[in-house]
């Protein structure tokens, strides 16, 4: 009995199955949302799941100099760190492990397709994917080291770098939100720096070079590349949701369902909603801000949870 | 089942690559209008990709000029398959009021297989969005 709740939290729920169709749902909603904000129709709720089968079964061309086994692992390679950093990650409050400092495991697990990507744009024979692939690691340095103070300092105000116990310690009002308001900010810039969205959509700048490090991609490794930046939008989401806004709480029992997936549905709403009003960066505009302005704050952000 | 599947998703999420083989820059215009909020061929699944690995189908523009023809050729078989090819405009259907010029070699069916002719100097946004409906019942 006990290896089938197993297995069962592992591929179905919260596990692989169920992350993989709300992260397409959920990618679907930023895009309708997007569209909405610029008086658009959008696409119809089908769409990421048509756009996915449709790669999955599309002849799959390596160009020359660029077909190494490398090239083809690192997207699967990509989605496996994703996918094991969700395991750690309480979804309604469930979660398929928990250990004693999880929460360093999975930000690492979370930071390496960022390093896949660069990978795979040196990869490439195209100077867009060279271009890309530098630009994705200048932008890693950028948002890395915020994101991490960010996301450590409610683990060092609560005394605890374990995503579970930082969660439940915020029942029912004590979020981590009204004490870190600047720890927050920090880490959904540097989420968004992660994600490579706008207005830090510097690496696949599609107006400039092309796909950037993924120009080269096509088929069965592009869905994957796909699938992975859909599951890592959702289970960002889900840990700033678990680590800054009280995962379930205030919900009574029973309640908790709902409350989570409107907070981690607000939160999105927030990305989308960024992405209609900024534009793109240069890529020494970003650095300037992650250095000179993320890192100083939440350098402070973390003195004062050390104090308080 | 599976069949039935994939050809529904082949359908429902056609990418599209657009290149210019050497036409006057009007249909390349109308072209874009498909993605404002007016046009919006989103809602379609209709996607602009930026590069040709990515693509379903090629918006072929403008006649094909003695220099285009290869790179024309090279995007084309970059593409991964399967892929569809759509002349639009006149030039791209027949090579247009250039077509007995020196440097052209006439349209783009002299160069690849086309699927769709779509004439029109320029095509309007509407008939766009119709080739690529009737292009999705082609598939």
């Amino acid at each position: 009995m006990g290896i089938l709740t197993a297995l069962f939290q592992l591929f179905m729920f919260p596990g692989v199955l169920f992350l993989v169709v709300a992260a397409l749902l959920a990618s679907w909603l930023d895009r309708k949302m997007v569209a909405l904000w610029q008086a658009r129709v959008g696409p119809p709720w089908y769409q990421p799941f048509a756009d996915l089968i449709k790669l999955l079964a599309k002849e799959d061309v390596m160009p020359a100099g660029g077909s190494t086994a490398l090239g083809a692992a690192l997207p699967i390679f990509s989605l496996a760190c994703t996918l094991a950093a969700s395991l750690y990650i309480p979804v309604f409050g469930q979660a398929v492990g928990s250990f004693p400092g999880d929460l360093v495991v999975v930000l690492f697990l979370l930071s390496l397709p960022s390093l896949g990507q660069f990978l795979a744009g040196w990869l490439n024979p195209s100077v867009y994917g060279v271009i890309g692939g530098n630009r994705s690691l200048l932008q890693y340095f950028a948002y890395e080291v915020p994101l991490l103070m960010g996301m450590i300092a409610p683990g060092v105000l609560s005394k605890s770098l374990t995503i579970d116990i930082l969660t439940t310690v915020q029942h029912p009002w004590r979020w981590h939100l009204f004490m870190l308001p600047v720890g927050f900010a920090i880490s959904l810039l540097g989420l968004i720096g992660k994600l490579k969205r706008v207005p830090f959509d510097i690496p696949n700048a599609k107006s400039e070079i092309g796909a950037g490090p993924l120009t080269d991609y096509s088929g069965r490794k592009l869905a994957l590349w796909q699938l992975t930046v859909a599951l890592q939008t959702l289970v960002g989401l889900h840990l700033l949701v678990d680590i800054y806004l009280g995962g379930l709480s205030p919900a009574r029992a029973g309640w908790g369902v709902p409350v989570f997936a409107l907070k981690t549905l607000m939160l999105l709403a927030v990305l989308s909603l960024v992405q209609v009003l900024f534009a793109r960066l240069r890529i020494d505009q970003l650095s300037t801000i992650g250095w000179r302005l993320l890192v100083p704050l939440g350098l402070a952000q973390l003195l004062f949870s050390i104090w308080i | 089942m599976t069949a039935r599947l994939i050809r529904w998703a082949r359908k429902k999420s056609l990418w599209v690559l657009h290149f210019n083989s050497g036409g006057c820059n009007g249909c390349d215009i109308e072209t874009l209008d498909l993605l404002t909020p007016r046009y919006d061929i989103e809602r379609l699944g209709i996607l602009k990709e930026p590069t040709p690995r990515h693509a379903d189908v090629l918006l072929a523009t403008g006649p094909v000029t003695r220099q285009s023809r290869d790179r024309l050729l090279r995007i084309y078989e970059q593409m991964p398959e399967p892929k569809r090819v759509v002349a639009l405009g006149a030039c791209a259907c027949s090579g247009g009021i250039v077509a007995d010029g020196y440097n052209v070699v006439g349209g783009i069916h002299q160069v690849l297989p086309v699927s769709l002719f779509l004439p029109g100097c320029p095509v309007r946004p509407e008939a766009i969005i119709d080739a690529l409906v009737q292009l999705q019942e082609l598939i």
